[in-house]
């Protein structure tokens, strides 16, 4: 089974815009690979006149959460950096015990990489940065730009959602049959670690574990 | 076997793939399909129908309008098309693509198609038989791949500009100058170019069946920032807690008083819920314009936009066999809001009440007349008019069974019990039915120079019964009786009144009275009149006296003989004898009032004796 990779559009987001995003994005994935009975919830954006869409698993958006705070900190401590946030599906197999594997196996069958850029942008009112000798009202300025990259972060996130659905819609064969009773598809959620390196282990390890290799398109 | 049972399955999945995605777009563009779908769910949220596990995507419940809908559509070839109309009132948007019918044109609508989706299972002509072992299992790909095209649908729909509109729509807070509707057919006109530049089209990829490809696309609008969307100004609903009414409503009704203000209205508005905060205030009035507010009843017609157009049968509507076309427009409560909110409009720009067919009875009337009491302690009981409250018609006339009982206008109600207390005084009653023989014809001399009095006197005619204008003559008010202000504030109703007061009369109405009473006034004995005190004020008690002597004076002849000129003589002699006819005219004591009653009685003596029986007795004394 080949392992489908989607690589979504970048992402320019602000720190306090990262888990509005993340969401969005996140759960219109998990969305279209929960094929067991969902309720669907419509969920507005605050920051966006976005609306997406849950499956309405109270344990799946406890996952979700806990893994965009678990980003949110790593951002914290590593500013004004690109990151990835991977979310791969992956069917459990069952294989014979080797010595430095377990008795079952992650087959993943699809990866979806949540491309960011988050920036430090200064805040309107910084009057009292020593680097600049404000003339003009900044703040007046500073939160029109904020303003328009505002706008182009929604066109983008658009973007990507319609994105999300287009490679979905495209790419059904891979798709695993359905198990009684499970409602989505099992999958994890990497975000970066302490460290970068860390975060390059990380997808080392699954390549060990899945045997396939990572695509990146 | 195996290829049949494969084939029907996925034809059953392909059925049920058009009812679902037909549930899915009208619960996302149609507010009252929504509405209604919420409702619903409110009573039964943990419940999975039959319907809601096809696909795995639970929506609820599916309203018999869809499920009427399916049953048309029954035949799989035949395509699915879901029109999404934008329905403006008004003023057509500066769009030139807009789909304008002529029953909408002339309701004042315009209607642009703002989404197409088109579902249509296509099935090749020669189709490809594949092995049995290829098709095992097929239909569970099918159902598989089905599932996440209706995921993408359900996901990209809130996507689409429409369902901005659609949840502004949705939202109960506002009304709107537009509407969403649908239409379902099997096949529609197509977009002109003009159309097809401002759209944009998607198609899913197909899902492949056993039969043919299962094929879902969309056509939409990429920005509705072409149309003027706006929501409209209402005011938010309140309640009037002080409500005062209509301006011929009696202002002296007391109502309980509020500390907040004015609040609210009495419309049945609705369900919405005003966005500010703040009270509304308004005056203490029922001006139409203030209670616009609110639109709709309930159904979803709460949200409501104004209603798009008439239920009338549209184009669309028309009945046509399945196979050419079906159209159908949700009867959308939404759609005739309009119409309830014409007719709501209608119903609030007239007051939201009936004006009181008559002012509420004067304060002074119920309960015991404080007047009345009054001079029952203090003065003998010779009855003065009461003031009447025109309540009907009727009281402003008196028939001639009242007047042939009671020379006194008919009595309000309330008044009827002080009327009735004081029918022990008759003569006084007899003495108001000489005033209206008065003001049937003769003038009185004087009366009217002393009793004119503005507002009062209406012409010379009416002097006579113008108690009320002794009344005022003397600096009280027009009704007179007392002086509270009870009294005052009435008088300003009192033009409003049939009949307002006991001394002003129409003369209308009180000359066929007077016409009778003036009849009845023959025979009867002036100096029973006389015999009675005025029981009101001080100072009206005078005038109505002086009142009393000016009857007593101008009173046609008792008898055809010369008591006439007795009569005459007497009032000659009433004239001499007591001063001129301006002095009756000023303010008289009681003392003096008994004075004249005791000349009265001389001059019954007088005419007694003339009759021969006394004259012995005079000469003896």
């Amino acid at each position: 089974m080949n392992c489908e990779v989607c690589q979504l559009k970048e992402l320019e987001v602000e720190h306090f815009e990262i888990r509005e995003v993340l969401r969005c994005i996140l759960h219109t994935i998990v969305f279209h690979r929960a094929l067991g009975l969902v309720r669907p919830k419509d969920v507005d954006l605050e920051l966006f006149e976005i609306t997406y869409v849950q499956c309405g698993v109270v344990e799946l958006e406890k996952k979700i959460d806990e893994k965009i705070e678990h980003f949110v900190s790593w951002v914290e401590k590593h500013p004004n950096k690109k990151s990835q946030i991977c979310i791969s599906f992956y069917e459990v197999k069952s294989k014979p015990p080797s010595w430095f594997s377990n008795k079952t196996e992650r087959l993943f069958w699809e990866q979806w990489y949540v491309n960011l850029n988050v920036t430090q942008h200064p805040k309107p009112h910084s009057g009292k940065s020593h680097h600049t000798k404000v003339v003009v009202d900044p703040g007046e300025s500073a939160s029109e730009e904020r303003g328009s990259r505002r706008v182009a972060l929604e066109v983008s996130l658009r973007e990507v959602m319609f994105q999300i659905i287009k490679f979905v819609n495209e790419k059904k064969d891979h798709v695993p049959p359905i198990s009684e009773g499970v409602i989505y598809f099992p999958h994890e959620i990497t975000v970066p670690s302490s460290s970068d390196s860390a975060f390059g282990m990380d997808m080392i390890k699954r390549m060990l574990q899945t045997g396939h290799p990572t695509m990146l398109s | 076997m195996e290829m049949d049972r494969e084939s029907g399955k996925s034809e059953q999945i392909v059925s049920q793939f058009r009812s679902k995605i037909l549930h899915v777009i009208l619960d996302s563009r149609v507010p009252s399909f929504h509405h209604h779908h919420q409702q619903q769910e409110s009573f039964s949220l943990s419940r999975v129908r039959k319907t809601d596990k096809w696909f795995n995507l639970v929506l609820g419940h599916r309203p018999a309008a869809l499920e009427n809908l399916n049953f048309s559509l029954r035949n799989l070839l035949d395509p699915v098309i879901i029109d999404i109309i934008l329905v403006q009132h008004g003023s057509s948007s500066s769009s030139v693509d807009n789909i304008c019918t002529p029953s909408a044109a002339a309701a004042g609508f315009t209607e642009t198609v703002i989404e197409r989706w088109v579902v249509q299972y296509d099935c090749p002509r020669v189709v490809a038989t594949p092995s049995g072992a290829d098709t095992s299992g097929l239909y569970k790909k099918t159902y598989r791949k089905s599932i996440i095209l209706l995921r993408s649908v359900y996901a990209q729909m809130r996507l689409l500009p429409a369902y901005r509109i659609f949840r502004q729509l949705s939202s109960l807070s506002q009304t709107y100058n537009f509407d969403l509707v649908y239409k379902v057919s099997s096949f529609c006109h197509p977009f002109t170019r003009e159309e097809e530049h401002v759209m944009k089209e998607y198609s899913f990829v197909p899902v492949e069946a056993l039969s043919g490809l299962l094929c879902v696309s969309v056509t939409y609008r990429t920005s509705l920032s072409d149309f003027n969307l706006e929501p409209l100004v209402s005011l938010p609903p309140k309640i009037i807690t002080d409500y005062v009414g209509s301006p011929t409503t009696d202002p002296m009704r007391s109502f309980p008083s509020s500390e907040k203000g004015v609040r609210a209205t009495s419309f049945p508005l609705i369900g919405v819920r005003p966005p500010s905060s703040a009270p509304l205030q308004r005056p203490h009035s029922w001006s139409s314009g203030f209670h616009r507010g609110f639109p709709f009843a309930q159904n979803q017609s709460l949200a409501g936009s104004p209603p798009a157009y008439s239920t009338s049968p549209m184009t669309y509507d028309v009945a046509s066999p399945p196979s050419d076309m079906y159209g159908n427009r949700i009867q959308n409560p939404r759609l005739s809001t309009l119409q309830q909110v014409t007719a709501r409009d209608e119903y609030q720009l007239s007051p939201p009440f009936s004006p009181s067919p008559s002012p509420s009875p004067p304060t002074y009337l119920s309960g015991a007349n404080p007047l009345l009491s009054h001079h029952r302690s203090e003065t003998a009981p010779v009855t003065i008019p009461r003031p009447i409250t025109g309540r009907s018609s009727r009281y402003l006339s008196p028939n001639s069974s009242d007047t042939s009982r009671h020379s006194l206008p008919p009595l309000s109600p309330r008044s009827s019990k002080h009327y009735a207390s004081s029918q022990e005084s008759p003569s006084g009653i007899r003495s108001y039915r000489k005033i209206e023989a008065l003001r049937a014809g003769e003038s009185p001399s004087g009366l009217s120079n002393h009793y004119s009095v503005h507002k009062v006197v209406r012409d010379s005619k009416d002097d006579s019964g113008r108690f009320s204008g002794l009344l005022s003559s003397s600096g009280s008010p027009r009704i007179g009786f007392s002086r509270s202000s009870s009294r005052l504030s009435f008088q300003d109703d009192m033009d409003d009144c049939e009949f307002s007061c006991p001394f002003d009369v129409d003369d209308v109405d009180v000359s066929d009275s007077l016409n009778q009473t003036s009849q009845n006034v023959e025979g009867k004995k002036a100096s029973e009149f006389t015999a009675q005190a005025v029981p009101v004020g001080k100072k009206s008690q005078d005038a109505a006296v002086g009142i009393l002597v000016q009857m007593l004076r101008t009173a046609p002849p008792l008898r055809q003989d010369p008591s006439c000129y007795s009569t005459h003589s007497i009032r000659t002699e009433y004239e001499g004898g007591i001063g001129t006819a301006s002095g009756f005219f000023m303010p008289r004591k009681t003392a003096d009032a008994l004075e004249e009653l005791k000349s009265y009685r001389e001059m019954k003596d007088l005419l007694v004796s003339k009759s021969g029986t006394q004259v012995v007795r005079k000469e003896e004394m």
